[in-house]
């Protein structure tokens, strides 16, 4: 009879958060890994990184693919335009599921520097 | 004097050349941008881009400072005209649909999963 009364007050009253007691340990463990969040599971290796930038300089269709190498630099030695290098940039970004600051990718003029950054960047995938 | 005169007009004339240069590079950027915005389908993203990397090709040899930033501030007013109203921006980046959607709760604070169980 008072557990019926209570289950029927518990029903209606919110449950208090209070902060965790060390004591109990298994339950905490549970509670405090987001187990089923999909958040950050996608975390690339940096030779898949490598491979994926390489893959996206080859393909643009003002580069030789013979000559692209992990340490480029794109207008020096692959011969492009200022104007290509802002292409190969949102390519990269299309390509990472990225979003780059326009300052930031101004400053990205190189296969070695792209690498950096896309291995660096949290939300590359 | 008048070397280190001319010394110092021509940094000056660089740096507003690099200025300039920078001006370019972002406009065309943020054209690229909104062209892949408002492509519906992606060949007329690369038929647009296209169109677009002519326009700018063919101001590619101007040379009086005057001329160059006449030309990009009309560029920058024709790019202010198309500017997408939706943007495609990835949803975890600042206004994407996902920006500070879950954050992680803070440290310490967990609900404890005794209901029923409070009094024992």
């Amino acid at each position: 009879m008072a557990s019926a009364l209570r289950g029927a007050i518990l029903g209606h009253v919110r449950v208090p958060i209070r902060t965790l007691d060390r004591s109990r340990s298994l339950t905490c463990l549970q509670t405090s890994i987001r187990s089923m969040s999909s958040h950050g599971d996608d975390h690339l290796t940096r030779e898949e990184v490598v491979d994926r930038v390489l893959d996206v300089v080859k393909s643009f269709p003002k580069v030789d693919p013979a000559k692209v190498t992990p340490d480029v630099h794109f207008q020096t030695d692959l011969g492009l335009d200022s104007l290509d290098n802002v292409e190969i940039v949102m390519a990269l970004e299309e390509e990472f599921k990225l979003e780059i600051p326009d300052k930031e990718a101004d400053q990205i003029v190189s296969c070695p520097l792209a690498i950096e950054y896309i291995a660096a960047h949290p939300m590359a995938s | 004097m008048s070397a280190a005169g001319a010394a110092g007009a021509a940094a000056g004339y660089l740096a507003r050349r690099a200025a300039q240069k920078e001006r370019v590079r972002l406009l065309y950027r943020r054209a690229l941008k909104d062209t892949l915005n408002w492509a519906v389908n992606r060949h007329h993203f690369y038929q647009h881009a296209s169109d677009l990397r002519e326009k700018f090709e063919a101001n590619k040899h101007a040379e009086d400072l005057d001329t160059i930033d006449r030309l990009i501030q009309d560029g920058e007013a024709s790019y202010g005209k198309l500017r997408h109203p939706d943007p495609y921006i990835v949803p975890w980046a600042p206004g994407g649909s996902k920006f500070c959607r879950n954050p992680p709760p803070p440290a310490g604070i967990e609900i404890v999963y005794d209901y029923g169980r409070e009094d024992d």
